[in-house]
């Protein structure tokens, strides 16, 4: 069980202390609204993995990195619900492996700390080079999302499907945006985030985690709190359904289909639609695989996705664009077997068995990650905690879960003519 | 059975070692506190063999991407098939073709000696027919579309198409579409017998199981035979590269670019000494706190996805730099002048020394996860090392052999791989 004590208002440090990795995690996450600040805040991350008061250039800040024995610093933007979630992590090896009598563990998060407390700044600037620099990356960042059609269409599709909501933006801000950004935003973003933002800082390793909390207790003693939490809407059924198409010279096409889950929160029904989900199309028992792929090798991949942040699941899968209504029309007649409890009794034991197996987390980084995306829920779900309520789950449940399903969008990357090379 | 302990005593891990009779070689790790344990079955049957000696004593050329489609085709079997039965533990399940090899696998936190009899089983069980490879044609098939969109991957085949031109590095793991309709159930038993036999195999299991029940499981299960590893052919290279240029266009925004150097190998196996030897000069050029990175982000000519790897194995052996670049040819020149710089010059003592300190962190937190160390445990094995050879190996690691590697890094032996937007 991990523990949890808040250090500020809405700055939670959970840990979970154990001595049988030979690394520890420290993650901070910061949780903000999707806003028109959004480029601002992305921004800001990167640079303040960029550099810092004490290591004020990229080299210098990385080959302090290695000295600490290649300590793996990484800065990420994702979302959580309606919620724009920064993120900084470290992972470092353990004091015990040190070639000299040091701290690795504390040495990091103090750097951690500095990074996010002390960042390169004078004067309200963060360097106009850095900035530029910055600007340059993150844009390219986004255009090369194009580069991988998979998560592209995916990205596509909810995009289209929640336009309407705060969750179809973008998690970096669009290109306009972040070239519209000045230094004035980033230092402004930089206040509100420590102000403002809501907080988790997650440590996972055999360091005490009572110095982790010191060293950041002393700096949030200094700022001046005004935490705010983002509620996100959930949308229960789809409305006029739609369909999208773009085409790009490519070999295979990429189909994504978007539902609604039909859940009114994070947690709602959680377990069920977990199962649900499972069967209609995760593990190798599932209905897609046995079906899309197994029985009419339509498809390599063709998997189902859980959003439980936004009470979305969006299916995709890897086909030929001439194929696209063969495939469609098949996924929905497997959704039509899932919810009229045409499913053998046997795949349910095995998606149960399964989602257990899947939930014994056995790496650092999966353990931090489980919980670091709980930045915003009020009550921490440990992994056995949701391991009981699925061996609860009944056919019926997942029969209703899977009515309530209800599709949206469909978008369909297309293989013009000159990229098709299949003849079939 | 005869059982060997090695321990390293900084880590604190220990492996238990054994060759069973059949000629299967067995590694056993296992750890305090882990609740689950990871298994991997490997044989050494890759993309690259695609020669098979014969009766006559001959080698036979197959066609490309046999290794892979057979790994597709061993899941299948008369009655359940290994993803069914599986389900049955909870174990998850899967298994990947490189170029050098092929690996089964699963991970598991219950029923593990049950599961570990059911990768033994099937992958010692081949059953196909006409019928089930013609279906498997269609799902591998999109499979190879998959990665003909994907630039990181087409960048990379393109270079080695540009750097070898006999060698079967060159070609795709899945094979093409044509040379996958060239295979039949017949071909795929012949094979089967040629490689799937226990003297050309190794098990890596970590975490929560006791090796002597791994022993006991496999004196169980594994069948004994007389069989011999398979021999692989030699392809001798010439050290100059096919072309120095290759560009593909694709959908992409930006373009990518690979920088590739042959290195001129008499042996088929470059040793984990100078394999090692190599990655860490390489940090110490390239990485991230290196001047060459600063100079390249500053003249924004590269992204925070740069980097170098040291890409050898059977018969192959090269240095790759690359990531993506509105200029790829004036960033390959500033590569190129800043390697000779430091092979005249010398590479700078605190860059070697900070990119050895932080290459032995990287092994060491390795150990953390039981995917990872099987894994390693079976690469270690298959190129003729003990486990934990690679530590002792970036420990003794002296700046005068990280010279000399890097020293080996010719420009006449170059190749530039691009792939430019539509």
């Amino acid at each position: 069980m991990p523990q949890v004590r808040m250090i500020a208002e809405q700055v939670r440090l959970l840990s979970e202390q154990t001595d049988r990795f030979k690394t520890g995690r420290i993650s901070v996450s910061m949780a903000l609204p999707m806003d028109e600040r959004m480029a601002a805040n992305s921004l800001l991350i990167f640079l303040l993995k960029r550099s810092c008061k004490e290591y004020p250039d990229f080299s210098l800040l990385n080959g302090k990195l290695d000295e600490l024995y290649g300590a793996s610093l990484s800065a990420s933007v994702s979302k959580s619900g309606e919620s724009q979630v920064l993120t900084l992590s470290l992972t470092c090896l353990d004091d015990r492996f040190a070639l000299t009598d040091e701290s690795i563990v504390e040495q990091c998060a103090q750097l951690l700390a500095s990074m996010i407390f002390s960042p390169n700044c004078k004067g309200g600037s963060f360097g106009a080079e850095n900035l530029a620099a910055e600007k340059r990356l993150l844009i390219q960042r986004i255009e090369e999302e194009l580069n991988d059609k998979r998560a592209y269409a995916f990205n596509r599709c909810i995009s289209l499907m929640c336009s309407n909501e705060a969750y179809g933006r973008p998690k970096y801000g669009t290109v306009e945006e972040i070239q519209a950004v000045k230094m004035a935003d980033i230092y402004a973003a930089w206040k509100n985030m420590l102000s403002t933002a809501v907080i988790q800082i997650t440590v996972v390793g055999s360091s005490n985690a009572d110095d982790v909390a010191k060293i950041f207790e002393k700096c949030f003693s200094k700022i001046e709190r005004n935490p705010a939490k983002t509620e996100t809407v959930f949308i229960r059924r789809g409305g006029h359904f739609n369909r999208y198409e773009e085409k790009y010279p490519v070999n295979q096409g990429k189909l994504v289909i978007g539902f609604r889950a039909g859940t009114q929160n994070s947690r709602d029904n959680l377990a069920a639609v977990t199962v649900m989900n499972d069967i209609f199309g995760m593990g190798t028992y599932s209905k897609l695989f046995m079906n899309v792929r197994e029985k009419l090798s339509l498809a390599y991949y063709c998997w189902s996705k859980f959003i439980a942040s936004k009470g979305l699941v969006l299916v995709e899968g890897g086909i030929d664009t001439n194929k696209e209504k063969k495939v469609s029309a098949e996924i929905l007649s497997q959704l039509s077997d899932l919810r009229n409890g045409k499913t053998d009794p046997e795949v349910l034991e095995s998606s149960k068995r399964s989602l257990k197996e899947r939930h014994t987390l056995t790496t650092p980084e999966s353990i931090c990650a489980w919980y670091a995306s709980q930045v915003l829920e009020d009550e921490i779900l440990t992994p056995e905690n949701i391991v009981e309520e699925i061996e609860k789950v009944t056919m019926e449940q997942v029969c209703e879960a899977a009515k309530k399903l209800s599709i949206d969008t469909i978008f369909m990357l297309s293989a013009t003519e000159e990229g098709e090379t299949n003849e079939d | 059975m005869k059982i060997k302990q090695i321990k390293n005593e900084k880590l604190g891990d220990s492996v238990f070692c054994a060759l069973h009779e059949s000629g299967l070689e067995i590694r056993v790790m296992p750890k305090a506190g882990y609740t689950s344990a990871y298994a991997v079955f490997g044989v050494k049957y890759g993309s690259i063999d695609t020669a098979v000696k014969n009766e006559n004593g001959e080698f036979e050329t197959i066609p490309e991407g046999t290794a892979h489609f057979l790994e597709h085709k061993l899941f299948e079997s008369e009655d359940l098939n290994a993803f069914e039965r599986f389900a049955k533990t909870g174990a998850s399940a899967n298994a990947y073709t490189s170029f050098e090899k092929t690996a089964y696998l699963f991970k598991g936190s219950e029923n593990i000696g049950e599961s570990l009899e059911i990768l033994l089983d099937f992958v010692q069980n081949p059953y196909f027919t006409q019928q089930t490879v013609e279906k498997e044609q269609g799902i591998i098939g999109q499979e190879i579309r998959m990665y003909q969109d994907l630039p990181d991957w087409q960048v990379m085949f393109n270079l080695l198409r540009a750097l070898y031109s006999v060698h079967p590095v060159r070609i795709d793991i899945a094979g093409t579409q044509d040379s996958i309709a060239k295979i039949d159930a017949d071909l795929l038993y012949r094979l089967y017998k040629n490689f799937y036999n226990p003297a050309n195999m190794v098990l890596c299991v970590v975490g929560a199981i006791e090796p002597q029940e791994v022993f006991d499981i496999v004196d169980r299960c594994i069948k004994k035979t007389d069989a011999k590893p398979a021999e692989r052919k030699f392809e001798k290279e010439s050290a100059k590269p096919v072309q120095d240029y290759i560009e593909e266009r694709l959908s992409v925004s930006e373009k990518q670019f690979l920088l590739g150097f042959k290195e001129d190998v008499s042996e088929p196996l470059l040793s984990l000494e100078d394999e090692i030897a190599s990655q860490i000069v390489l940090e110490a050029v390239c990485g991230k706190s290196s001047p060459l990175f600063k100079r390249l982000l500053d003249e924004e000519l590269i992204d925070m996805g740069f980097g170098s790897e040291m890409f050898n194995g059977f018969g192959f052996s090269c240095v790759m730099i690359g990531g993506t670049s509105s200029d790829p040819q004036k960033t390959a020149e500033i590569i190129k002048t800043e390697i000779k710089r430091q092979q005249s010059e010398g590479i700078d003592p605190a860059a070697f020394e900070r990119a050895k300190r932080k290459f032995y962190g990287r092994y060491i937190m390795c150990y953390n996860d039981i995917d990872d160390i099987a894994n390693m445990m079976m690469n270690l094995y298959f190129n003729g090392y003990e486990p934990f050879a690679e530590l002792d190996a970036c420990k003794n690691l002296t700046i005068e052999k990280a010279q000399e590697r890097l020293n080996t890094v010719k420009e006449e032996f170059s190749a530039l791989s691009v792939i430019s937007p539509v």
